[in-house]
């Protein structure tokens, strides 16, 4: 990790103007009402790229923001009543531990802003403008005119996307913004690539299992995301049926076969179960699955088949723990705790 | 401020390329376009069809691909002699899932006697936050506790041995495995426009010097006997032409 140097930080710091990659969708338009914002992240962080027809501003964010807990997205159907906070909750990394019957283990919603595949198989790929349109069109099939009958909202649209009128768009693009702004950076284990912190000894063998290829968490799991964006079978089952063919469902490739996006492991401490079907309760039962429960299959990552290492990675108890203690550093009580991502009512 | 510049200069290249595609009505000739590099995977000529177990190695075993990407950079075009007549810097991060088109600030026309590549980065680029953080090169991040920098390359997928399938990963990294790769086919470019065609033969990696049998090296990651093999045969791995 020191390799985190000062050097790496001024190169950065003097390329980061010119990777800013705005899409060229429409003109950026910034309404008279609306301030502009600019979302700071660490100089470890990538670029995060803005569709130019949707800039942040803060208040498309607070717009965002209300509507995200305001269950009046969801007035009609089986989400009825449940609003998007209802299943993520910020003291748990806005997720939950027990997902809405048929659903997939609920992902948490934090640090979107650079991703591009979304939810565990992918069904949406794009910005978060794509993702947030699928929500209010599929998921909640929020219905516009409460919206606009309701004594706030339609000014809020106005001072936030220079429009009174709502349209299920304008409602994802207000949604966007706001996720684009759950952003962490602050755990502990960014305190020490800032080298504002220390970990320990314990913390400090984990993570060396992480960054090498005696645990590998790292060509998934990397730094600083914790996810590469991609989609992996890591060996969870041999045999597919049903919502386990993962990532299959959407590509018909049988090269995807039990492929799942890569969580990211911020927060992880906080977010279980764990895997796309909460089959883990806890992360020492993670990481045991990597450690002796890795099932082959056709489609497995070629990752997870080192030599001599086919079903698991062979860690000692200690190293297991070290392994937990490290990912325990992924917990960002900023982020957590902010009252800028609380509800708002 | 050049934030707030940039979607001004954004909209002036959404209207530059518009204007180009109006022209492409009129009957005055085009200007001279943007050079290119342009990448292709194939495999002993066949083109690259990712996840199929359609080809076979040196070693005689039947593999498919899942994942290639890799840099490529400084590539040198040889003048007669074979001295160095001009250096194309890049680098160039190549995903045989994406776009494998790459604008040149120029191409000098001339003869040239082949060309020199590496297959990764050289040593200046290759540490830590040496590449833009955009989510391909943190992907091709090599941790700093395996000596740092980036990955050269993943190239990664299943292959058949003794009846059973089974996954590799072939990756390069570090500064001591960079493979130094030779093109000697002789070119000539005609124009300031046009095409710089490298083509990527995947067998090449698994014949010589070395007959690269995955059965017994299926994983290279941190494995210097496997990475020196695959870095010696990458050596002539690519090959290359111009196209006007």
């Amino acid at each position: 990790m020191k390799g985190y140097a000062l050097s790496g930080l001024l190169i950065a710091a003097l390329l980061a103007s010119s990777c800013k990659q705005d899409t060229v969708d429409s003109p950026a338009v910034v309404p008279p009402s609306a301030t502009p914002l600019d979302l700071s992240a660490p100089w470890y962080f990538p670029q995060m790229d803005v569709p130019a027809n949707n800039p942040t501003t803060v208040e498309g964010v607070q717009l965002g923001r209300r509507l995200y807990y305001d269950p009046i997205l969801s007035t009609n159907g089986p989400m009825a009543g449940l609003s998007c906070s209802s299943c993520h909750a910020q003291e748990l990394g806005f997720t939950v531990p027990n997902s809405p019957a048929g659903f997939h283990n609920v992902l948490p919603h934090v640090n979107l802003g650079w991703s591009s595949n979304f939810l565990w198989d992918g069904q949406v790929q794009g910005t978060l403008e794509d993702i947030m349109r699928f929500e209010v069109e599929e998921f909640f099939a929020v219905d516009v005119d409460v919206l606009q009958q309701h004594p706030e909202y339609p000014q809020r649209f106005k001072n936030a996307l220079g429009n009174a009128t709502i349209t299920q768009d304008a409602v994802g693009k207000a949604l966007a913004q706001w996720f684009r702004s759950m952003i962490s950076s602050n755990s502990r284990f960014d305190q020490y690539v800032r080298y504002e912190t220390t970990l320990t000894p314990s913390e400090t063998n984990g993570m060396l299992l992480y960054l090498t290829e005696t645990g590998d968490c790292f060509h998934c799991h990397g730094m600083p995301l914790l996810s590469d964006n991609g989609f992996h079978n890591i060996g969870l089952d041999s045999v597919f049926t049903g919502n386990d063919q993962g990532r299959f469902l959407v590509t018909g490739d049988p090269a995807d076969l039990g492929a799942f996006k890569a969580p990211t492991l911020r927060n992880i401490a906080l977010t279980g179960p764990y895997m796309h079907d909460g089959r883990f309760a806890t992360l020492e039962e993670v990481i045991e699955h990597y450690n002796s429960g890795v099932k082959h299959s056709a489609s497995l990552d070629p990752i997870m088949t080192k030599p001599g290492k086919e079903t698991g990675l062979n860690l000692t108890p200690q190293q297991k723990a070290d392994l937990v203690a490290f990912l325990h550093t992924f917990t960002d009580p900023v982020f957590l705790a902010d009252t800028a991502l609380a509800s708002p009512f | 401020m050049l934030r707030r510049l940039l979607p001004s200069a954004f909209l002036l290249a959404l209207l530059a390329s518009g204007c180009k595609k109006e022209n492409i009505d009129l009957p005055t000739p085009l200007p001279t376009s943007t050079p290119l590099l342009r990448i292709s995977h194939m495999v002993d000529g066949q083109p690259l069809s990712q996840d199929t177990l359609a080809y076979t190695n040196e070693a005689g075993t039947p593999y498919s691909v899942t994942r290639l990407e890799y840099y490529l950079s400084e590539l040198v075009l040889l003048g007669t002699g074979n001295t160095a007549n001009d250096t194309l810097h890049g680098p160039w991060y190549v995903n045989a899932d994406g776009t494998m088109d790459f604008g040149l600030n120029r191409l000098h026309t001339g003869t040239y006697s082949g060309a020199t590549l590496l297959l990764g980065l050289p040593p200046a680029l290759n540490t830590t936050g040496a590449l833009p953080n955009t989510m391909a090169n943190l992907n091709m991040a090599w941790p700093d506790p395996m000596g740092g920098g980036y990955h050269f390359i993943k190239f990664e997928g299943h292959f058949i041995s003794a009846g059973t399938s089974s996954g590799y990963a072939m990756h390069i990294g570090t500064d001591t495995f960079l493979p130094h790769c030779t093109l000697p086919e002789a070119f000539n470019i005609t124009s300031t426009g046009g095409k710089l065609l490298l083509t990527f033969n995947l067998n090449e990696v698994f014949r010589t010097p070395n007959t690269y049998d995955l059965a017994t090296g299926n994983y290279s990651m941190g494995n210097m006997g496997l990475m020196t093999q695959l870095q010696e045969n990458c050596a002539d791995a690519f090959t290359i032409a111009y196209q006007p």
